[in-house]
């Protein structure tokens, strides 16, 4: 008995559950509680293999049927995903009115984005990337102030056009293969016509927008800074998984075939507009959460362009990174979130809180480190692997723009954490941020994910090797001569 | 052949038309008006695209399964059409939802009124 669909089936029937409770305060703290912790397990539940759905499988040759492809990548893409989405619901636990449904959507988003990243058909992912756009939006929604509405409206607006384009992409796959599942139509676009190469633009498009890279980086940072902290933890997790998992569809897809040389430079491109764009909006912002917002945006661009090299060493790189940025920019915005509960993210009326939470303030510097890629922490480790595997492929200008990048990323953290916790502040607003408590639970959080970024940073192959049999199954070495 | 054809450039029409309304028309309602003519745009497409001619794909009882599976319509697209026939309905109904809301704070329905980025 493979229990596999578990994954996405569970957390969905959660998530109507919870939803039903909205308003009884004890039931949903239990019952979040329960699902928390047992969303920890459910990636280790699964077979690995093909599932396929409904009894139906190989006939006459062709797959039919909904499938999906579970292996050890995705295993661990997935079991990351779950536990920075237990540690958000647990965060949300302490918020005073506990929400169910803020749970469900979280929930729903999880399912959706997991089965975003399970699927083998290319119409099972373009509706559960659509369930995971409808659930982010009610997660920016659910913070309840003007501006949210405005972001989520803009949000929903590119993401109907990106929708759309996305299925008319699959469409044009449909027509030129006859099929959909993804594994079946890499044997079928050998024989490619133009209308292939119509449908590799718009799968590229909806990738962009999933994903926040140029040109919608804009409407999805601006969700990010709209919702509250711990539910951007939760946001930007998402996008970064959407952005794997529909790379490695389109690597896995068109790979080798004739012009995919001009769809992978616009990709390294995208990447890297989306990297200088994403930082150099970080440096004017003068809202932390904004400036948080866009860092996430710009190591996006990391991820992407690890992944649009397509090489091994590239893809592992990628997918580590994508891991390792979930969960210390998670823990950023948990900071966030407890300095947001003190006083506000502006960052000209803040200071002075080193004294007030030294404990925090030490986390929140771990976490910055490993962003700016310090050694002993995470980030250096994936970001080290990242100018390999760009020197591997002959383009050194790329793994220079890296290195830039991180530069500019640690000097605007650094000036956020000056201006945050040791700029001299008034005796009043000592007493001011006395009188505010501390979440605990978001500090319990936030110390889980600043352990496992110290735990990746000294022993990176506990997930590294993990990743390489799906790698070299998918990525092709080549340079540039 | 001819009518695949034709619905293949009113679909095109559609969507050109869709694009041009959520990117250069000034009302909020408009846009959301756009984006569902879009919308079934894309759903023209696909139906079209599993058209051959033949007949619908459902198989009465009195005909050979030869005959069925030689003439009828792929049926494949209809199916992915219904599923985002109601993804979109869900869609546009949170935009409707989220455009009043704002339409009940700026009490216009200007979108370079509701939309300007601060």
């Amino acid at each position: 008995m493979n229990f596999l669909p578990l994954i996405v089936v569970f957390p969905l029937m959660m998530a109507i559950i919870l939803n039903y409770l909205h308003g009884k305060e004890k039931i949903v703290r239990f019952l979040t509680f329960l699902v928390a912790l047992a969303l920890i397990v459910l990636p280790f539940i699964g077979e690995y293999g093909f599932y396929y759905f409904s009894g139906h499988g190989v006939e006459n040759g062709l797959i039919s049927g909904i499938a999906y492809l579970f292996n050890q990548t995705k295993q661990v893409v997935i079991f990351t995903l779950m536990l920075i989405g237990s540690l958000v619901l647990i965060t949300g636990m302490g918020e005073k009115h506990a929400n169910g449904m803020f749970t469900a959507l979280t929930l729903m988003g999880l399912a959706s984005v997991s089965a975003v990243v399970l699927s083998d058909d290319l119409f099972n992912l373009y509706v559960f990337y659509e369930i995971a756009a409808v659930a982010q939006t009610g997660l920016v929604i659910a913070s309840g102030t003007e501006k949210a509405y405005k972001a989520a409206f803009r949000y929903m607006l590119m993401g109907c056009v990106a929708g759309s384009l996305l299925l008319l992409g699959i469409a044009f796959l449909l027509s030129a293969t006859g099929t959909l599942n993804i594994t079946d139509m890499k044997n079928y676009l050998i024989n490619a016509n133009p209308m292939v190469y119509g449908g590799l633009l718009m799968l590229i498009i909806g990738l962009t927008y999933g994903s926040g890279l140029p040109p919608f980086h804009t409407v999805k940072a601006d969700l990010y800074a709209r919702a509250k902290p711990f539910i951007a933890a939760m946001l930007q997790t998402y996008s970064k998984f959407v952005l794997v998992a529909m790379m490695l569809v389109i690597l896995k897809l068109f790979y080798g075939m004739p012009y995919f040389n001009t769809a992978h430079g616009a990709l390294i491109a995208l990447s890297i507009f989306g990297m200088v764009f994403g930082v150099v909006m970080a440096l004017m912002q003068s809202d932390y959460r904004k400036l948080l917002a866009y860092h996430a945006i710009s190591q996006g661009g990391y991820v992407a362009a690890g992944l649009a090299l397509g090489t091994p060493l590239g893809i592992v790189a990628g997918i580590f990174h994508a891991i390792n940025h979930v969960i210390y920019k998670s823990a950023l915005f948990l900071g966030a979130y407890i300095v947001h509960k003190k006083k506000g993210s502006n960052l000209a009326k803040l200071g002075g809180l080193l004294p007030i939470i030294p404990s925090v303030a030490f986390m929140v510097l771990c976490a910055k480190l490993a962003i700016s890629g310090v050694p002993p922490f995470n980030g250096f480790q994936s970001k080290w692997m990242l100018a390999e595997a760009a020197m591997e492929v002959n383009m050194p200008e790329l793994a220079v723009i890296m290195i830039i990048v991180s530069i500019g990323t640690f000097v605007s953290m650094m000036k956020a954490f000056y201006l945050i916790y040791l700029k001299p502040c008034s005796e009043e607003q000592i007493n001011e941020y006395k009188s505010k408590e501390v979440p605990k639970l978001a500090i319990f959080s936030l110390a889980v994910l600043t352990f496992l970024c110290i735990l990746l940073g000294i022993y990176p192959d506990i997930v590294v090797e993990k990743l390489y049999p799906y790698a070299y199954e998918i990525g092709r070495t080549w340079a540039l001569k | 052949m001819e009518l695949q054809v034709a619905s293949f450039i009113t679909a095109g029409l559609l969507i050109v038309i869709g694009l041009y309304g959520v990117f250069f028309v000034d009302n909020v309602i408009k846009k959301i008006i756009a984006l569902s003519a879009m919308g079934n745009g894309v759903n023209l497409v696909l139906i079209a695209m599993g058209y051959n001619g033949g007949v619908v794909p459902i198989k009465l009882p009195n005909m050979p399964f030869e005959v069925f599976a030689s003439k009828s319509a792929y049926p494949l697209p209809q199916a992915l059409v219904l599923t985002n026939i109601v993804i979109e309905a869900s869609m546009l109904a949170i935009m409707l939802a989220l455009s009043m809301v704002l339409y009940k704070k700026y009490k216009t329905l200007k979108a370079s009124v509701i939309l300007k980025e601060d």
